[in-house]
């Protein structure tokens, strides 16, 4: 007995059994983007990423402003994660600059870092839930956020974009007592984010739906660039707070999650597991960091570079290595900003994630690799 | 872990929660407890001190006019204009003061980083919500009033979880 088709399907050739589907910009479920997938039924034959809906020219506008008035529209691109998109600036900054950091506002920069990685991560972690059908994981973590928000505000008076990090240390002090404040909402944070294992991680739904779906191959991940949590969870140890420590993180224990499954589920569980690793880093900066002494060194009103040099930093952001590649002529204005970011990194690895996927696995293959699309544009 | 207790395990997961307490802030009536009153900053020292970027306040008496906090909102929101003090009101050398538009304003606080007199601090009044574009320029005499801001909320952790209280 053969498997007929009905009339219809039968005539088709391959060419007209492909239709090409357009997921966004509008469509809630890819953000400020465009991805263009073709589609035979239900599978996925290939896609193609259109990102740059929200270009803001962010680095043209940085060759007309000094190193002072760059900051507060340099960390528009992500602003859950401000002072992480703003960190590798600084640093290129100081050393074009030639300033020297005090060593307590090191330690205010890194706790300040870590409490953005850990925001970023909670709201990626909430629309990752929501974009599921899992809408617990989308209510826990908007909430459980706000006891780092409500830490931030307190530590910079901003609730999203700080404006905190300055060529020279960091704009004010800590306020009083805001070290027993920290502690307490972070070590609650940390039993709080525990919790997500039963209701989240260890669901078998969840694990049903990612498990062996978008598999990024070791290789594949290092030879397309992919940085950050996606790098790690496809088994490459790198975190360049551990590779390139950057202002005092070589002087404290830093543990990274790797996993070798490289699948939608790994790179969606390295992040969580990175948020418990950083509420371990906020406590050993909270007790290494010397408990007086100034913040911030004093500038000059308008600090220029010295002559033609040019200077490239990075750190991990809440999604991966972002760099910053400045370069001056001896103005006060930076002749160029350019920003390499981990977003467009890691999209580079969409299309060979998605190619064979039923179209059902796309958001979860899609969000997980932690990308956001007005960095992306910049 | 086989499937059923897998869920069963989330779904206890979820039950547990119907015994914490609710974490959620009731908005307009209650408040947000801020540290301090509002950002302010120290040009001796070059440090600020900690606060809430909110509405600014403007000490008339400081003021001198020397635009540095203008000059220093150019290029990020460009929301301060110098403008002619009414003859009625204190003076000062140029006779003009800064008049801040809160619809363009990004509660940066570079600003108050710039002067050197004192003069412009940062408040923790937050809530500046208008019905025009106009009621959101805040002339020098508006700015000279020092808000009354209602606080009463902060998060208190217990055994039964995190609540606004």
């Amino acid at each position: 007995m053969t498997n007929e088709l009905p009339p219809g399907l039968a005539l088709q050739k391959v060419d007209e059994r492909i239709m090409t589907l357009n997921v966004g910009p509008q469509h809630p479920g890819s953000g400020h983007m465009r991805i263009i997938v073709q589609i035979d039924g239900d599978y996925i034959v290939a896609c193609d990423p259109d990102p740059g809906y929200v270009h803001r020219g962010e680095e043209k506008m940085a060759e007309y402003r000094n190193y002072i008035t760059n900051i507060p529209h340099l960390e528009r691109p992500v602003i859950h994660d401000s002072c992480n998109v703003l960190y590798p600036y600084v640093l290129g900054a100081e050393e074009l600059l030639g300033i020297e950091v005090p060593e307590r506002a090191k330690y205010v920069r890194v706790i300040a870092s870590e409490l953005n990685r850990c925001i970023y991560i909670m709201y990626w972690l909430a629309i990752y839930g929501i974009f599921l059908g899992h809408s617990t994981m989308f209510m826990w973590p908007a909430g459980d956020r706000e006891l780092l928000i409500d830490l931030m505000e307190k530590m910079t008076g901003a609730r999203v974009t700080h404006a905190h990090f300055v060529p020279g240390g960091v704009r004010n002090d800590l306020p009083p007592n805001f070290e027993d404040v920290c502690l307490r909402q972070v070590n609650y944070f940390e039993k709080r984010i525990k919790e997500y294992a039963a209701v989240f991680y260890d669901n078998p739904i969840l694990i049903a739906r990612t498990q062996d779906t978008g598999v990024l191959s070791r290789q594949d991940a290092i030879r397309y660039g992919t940085t950050g949590s996606v790098l790690r969870a496809s088994g490459v140890d790198y975190d360049l707070r551990k590779k390139e420590p950057y202002d005092v993180y070589d002087e404290l224990d830093i543990h990274t999650n790797v996993m070798k499954e490289g699948d939608s589920y790994a790179r969606s569980r390295i992040p969580w597991l990175d948020m418990i690793e950083s509420c371990n880093i906020i406590r050993q900066a909270l007790q290494k960091m010397p408990k007086s002494g100034s913040v911030r060194t004093k500038l000059k009103p308008n600090p220029k570079g010295k002559g033609l040099d040019s200077v490239y930093k990075r750190v991990e952001s809440g999604r991966g290595s972002l760099g910053c590649y400045i370069v001056s002529d001896g103005k006060p204005e930076p002749y160029r900003v350019k920003l390499s970011v981990p977003s467009f990194r890691n999209l580079i690895a969409l299309p060979n994630l998605l190619r064979g996927e039923k179209l059902g696995n796309m958001p979860s293959v899609y969000w997980s690799l932690n990308y956001w699309p007005v960095e992306a544009d910049r | 872990m086989g499937t059923a207790s897998g869920i069963v395990r989330a779904l206890n997961s979820g039950i547990k929660h119907l015994a914490i307490k609710r974490f959620t802030l009731r908005y307009p009536e209650e408040k947000l407890k801020f540290v301090g009153d509002g950002y302010q900053f120290d040009p001796s020292t070059g440090v600020g001190i900690a606060g809430l970027k909110g509405r600014h306040m403007l000490f008339h008496d400081h003021c001198t006019g020397c635009q540095l906090c203008s000059i220093a909102c150019e290029g990020v929101a460009e929301a301060i204009a110098m403008v002619k003090v009414p003859e009625e009101q204190k003076q000062n050398k140029k006779s003009i003061m800064p008049q801040i538009d809160y619809g363009k304003c990004v509660f940066c606080g570079l600003c108050v980083d710039a002067c050197p007199f004192y003069a412009l601090y940062m408040t923790n009044d937050y809530e500046l919500s208008s019905f025009s574009k106009e009621g959101l320029i805040y002339t020098p005499a508006q700015l000279q009033v020092k808000p009354y801001v209602a606080q009463d909320s902060e998060i208190q952790i217990s055994d039964r979880g995190a609540t606004h209280g």
